[in-house]
């Protein structure tokens, strides 16, 4: 009986703990734990459905003068962001606010993105974009991805060396590439030594209003200006900038700018220059406020660096600068507690344009020279005190440690890789997870589109001790610089908030309608599943009678207040092609100058009725 | 005059009367819709006075099946509903001071006959709403009746329709107003 009773206690619990394994552990984790480092490379980036990548990639489009939005670890492409571009499909550059914004270019070349920073650190507030090509600097609203300011810069000579924020994105800086008389004078090139100048522009941006302002601009020696970046902490009013032609060449760059053995890192202190600038310290040119910073000691002076420096950046403690050779094969770290020693001792070698020169030796910390590597570009850096270099002549990264210059590994990228950017890897805090390598090249890597091949990126895990090249993905011509921000830090708008007070707005159908001044016939029309309305009153609300000549403006609002129902607007055989995104007014101006009849259409997908959503713009002859 | 109910009942009323009146800040009854493209669910949230919700999308999709505006003038019970939630408030209170049982009976009675009256007026306009249908709609629906409380199918979306906090606060009310019958019951 007693024995009958322990027996079945026994079995009792025994049961119960298999119950309890079988239906309670947690099996998976245990094996996900043991096959964490032998997780396959496809495993690392696949995003299953109903997740989100955990980073973004704002990666430059270069000439093609967008912004491709990407996501880390995926590499997907989520979205092209037209700036200096005029885009159709979003109606960018034909909508009348987007028209005067482009101002009558249809190209720009984008180079360098910056997100805008709060202490050092990505805020995901704003973007902002050079266009080497054009001389303009701009604006992109992260919380709708969208293009909200463009700013013509006077005095510029293609502002390659930007963007880059100030610690606190007090000021967007834009260096310039090719010196340029000023004020759009001219001047011989015999006279370039003295006629010629480099620029610096220190835009300012309001969050507010979304526009940019000149706040002044920095006149320099005719140096082209290649890259540059803000100090950070210690260095915070600091910026630094690589140069090359200290020959004065003006022909034949590739052998003539390359002649000396030194060009310069050129250091500015920012907040000395702003002082005088508000003190009154400036010219006037071409309405720029001009300061020239040799005449305020103190707030200008040079590096010597091996010849044709390419990138220049700062570590994330603020701490040194890092120069990258192009030409010469090695990375140099420079020390700005020694720059500042030097600088307080006038430890001058030499004077330069009247700048005076800090001696190489005692500002330089460590030279490093991986044996092999050749082209290093730029620099990126991880949370453990490594910098991550791109060598575009020998094809790799190299990872070495900041503070002794001890080289830790080399990884091979395909091909030729420009800039590199690792998650948050220009910041004060690193997250180092992932670096991608933005390569100028593919050759063979990816299905054949004939001669042109597309440009690669590689991308990288650099959680490790080892660096891991996990995929490489092809991409549109032609990235350069890109940053990596943690999804986190964007905060977007789902819809446009319905403001009842904003121009030219019609929120209810009722209020459709045509004015005509003279011979401007505005349309205040909304746009919603699956009509346009543009007349109440009128039989047919969705036609609009026009006269040939007439300049015709049609004010849209999309009343749908709904999440992802863009509604678009085109007009057959007039080139003309809008949208209006969620609670979103745009305005399309044009002249009627074709008599005819023009359908019109809805070209957004908006719902099944889509197809139904048209009407027709009349335009009676004279 | 016979004062025949006791402290604990008249503290039940006295509650049953804050209930009463907070339950205007409060939304009584709710429907959801969900499809394919909405997987997050819009919301019809009904305050006693006025509608809450995702209405205006409710709206722009309702009219491809022809079903007319839901718009707080669509419901002029949304004017007058508070004063009878606030003319309630007054009777409790009342019949609290004056603790006689007899009054308490008919305020139960008045409170049923509230209740039933609301059910069948949200009936007839669902009924109204759904049966009621635009025949030039572009999408063709066989009439329909969305039920008070559960689930429906109507085209690609699925509606569930349920009472709120507001609606089961009231079911407390009930319960605080017939329990001095309870307590105070003839021994
Ligand atoms: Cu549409």
């Amino acid at each position: 009986m007693t024995t009958k009773r322990i027996i079945s206690a026994v079995l009792g619990i025994v049961a119960g703990l298999l119950v309890a394994v079988v239906f309670f552990a947690d099996f998976n984790q245990a094996s996900e734990n043991a096959s964490g480092d032998l997780k396959s490379k496809a495993e690392k980036v696949y995003v299953p459905y109903g997740e989100l990548d955990e980073y973004y990639m704002m990666s430059s489009g270069g000439h093609s003068g967008q912004l491709f939005v990407y996501g880390i670890p995926s590499m997907r492409k989520i979205r092209t962001v037209p700036i200096f571009t005029p885009d159709p499909a979003t109606g960018y550059g034909y909508s009348k606010e987007t028209k005067e914004m482009l101002g009558g270019f249809t190209w720009g070349d984008f180079h360098h993105p910056a997100i805008s920073e709060t202490a050092g650190d990505y805020d995901g507030e704003f973007l902002f974009a050079n266009d080497v090509g054009n001389n303009r600097v701009a604006a992109v609203d992260l919380s709708t991805f969208t293009t909200v300011d463009i700013m013509s810069l006077p005095n510029m000579g293609g502002p390659h060396a930007g963007v880059f924020v100030t610690e606190n994105t007090e000021y967007i800086a834009l260096p310039t590439r090719f010196a340029r008389p000023l004020d759009n004078k001219y001047a011989d090139l015999d006279k370039y030594e003295e006629e010629y100048k480099g620029v610096v522009s220190m835009t300012t941006f309001d969050k507010e209003t979304k526009k940019f302002d000149l706040a002044y601009q920095i006149v320099l020696p005719p140096w082209s200006y290649d890259l540059s970046d803000a100090g950070k902490k210690m260095s915070g009013d600091w910026i630094v900038m690589t140069t090359y032609n200290s020959e004065f060449a003006t022909t034949n760059l590739e052998i003539n700018a390359s002649q000396n053995d030194r060009d310069y890192i050129v250091l500015v202190n920012w907040k000395k220059l702003e002082e005088e600038v508000a003190a009154g310290n400036y010219h006037d040119v071409n309405g720029a406020k001009m300061i020239d910073p040799r005449d305020h000691k103190g707030a200008i002076y040079a590096v010597p660096v091996a010849k044709s420096p390419h990138g220049v950046d700062v570590t994330p403690d603020g701490t040194r600068y890092i120069a990258a050779g192009k030409l010469a094969p090695m990375m140099t770290v420079f020390s700005f507690e020694k720059t500042f020693e030097a600088i307080e001792k006038e430890d001058f070698t030499d004077e330069k344009f009247g700048i005076p020169v800090l001696s190489y030796e005692s500002v330089m910390e460590r030279e490093v020279d991986p044996p092999g590597a050749l082209g290093p570009l730029h620099t990126q850096f991880d949370d453990k005190g490594n910098a991550y270099n791109t060598m575009f002549i020998s094809s790799e990264i190299v990872k070495w440690n900041i503070e002794t210059g001890e080289v830790i590994d080399r990884t091979p990228s395909y091909f030729s890789p420009g800039h590199a950017a690792a998650a948050e890897g220009d910041t004060v805090s690193p997250d180092g997870k992932w670096l991608v390598s933005l390569n100028k090249i593919s050759k063979d890597n990816f299905l054949s589109v004939g001669p042109s091949h597309p440009e690669s990126m590689d991308l990288i895990d650099i959680s490790g001790e080892k660096m891991e090249h996990i995929m490489a993905v092809p991409v549109d011509p032609e990235p350069h610089y890109a940053q990596i921000v943690h999804r986190d830090k964007i905060k977007t708008v789902t819809v446009y908030e319905k403001d009842e007070n904003r121009e030219n707005s019609v929120w209810k159908q009722e209020d459709a309608r045509v004015e005509r001044k003279g011979d401007e016939v505005h349309v205040y029309g909304i746009a919603m599943r699956s009509r346009f309305i543009f007349d109440a009153q009128s039989d047919r609300p969705d036609a609009v009678t026009v006269k040939e000549g007439d300049r015709v403006f049609f004010h849209l609002t999309n009343i749908d207040l709904d999440q992802d129902i863009t509604h678009g607007f085109g007009i057959n055989e007039y080139d003309l092609n809008f949208e209006v995104q969620p609670g979103q007014t745009s305005t399309l101006e044009f002249v009627a100058d074709k008599a005819g009849v023009y359908p019109i259409y809805c070209t957004n997908f908006c719902s099944a009725l889509h197809q139904e959503m048209s009407g027709y713009l009349l335009v009676e002859p004279k | 005059m016979k004062r025949n109910l006791s402290n604990a009942s008249v503290i039940s009323l006295i509650t049953a009367a804050i209930i009463t009146v907070s339950t205007l800040f409060v939304p009584w009854w709710g429907m959801k819709f969900y499809a394919p493209q909405y997987p997050e669910g819009l919301d019809i949230i009904v305050y006693p006075s006025t509608l809450a919700g995702d209405i205006d999308i409710v709206n722009s999709l309702n009219h491809y099946i022809g079903m007319a505006i839901f718009s707080n003038e669509s419901f002029p019970e949304l004017q007058w509903m508070p004063y009878i939630v606030i003319a309630f408030f007054v009777l409790i209170l009342i019949v609290a001071l004056l603790r006689r049982k007899s009054f308490l009976y008919g305020l139960i009675a008045l409170f049923v006959i509230g209740g039933i009256i609301g059910i069948w007026d949200m009936y007839r306009w669902l009924k109204e709403f759904g049966t009621n249908l635009d025949p030039m709609a572009p999408i063709e629906l066989e009439p329909f009746i969305p039920p008070i409380i559960g689930e429906n199918t109507i085209a690609n979306f699925v509606t569930h329709s349920y009472f709120l906090f507001g609606g089961y606060l009231l079911v407390l009310v009930f319960i605080l107003l017939v329990f001095p019958l309870w307590k105070d019951r003839a021994k």
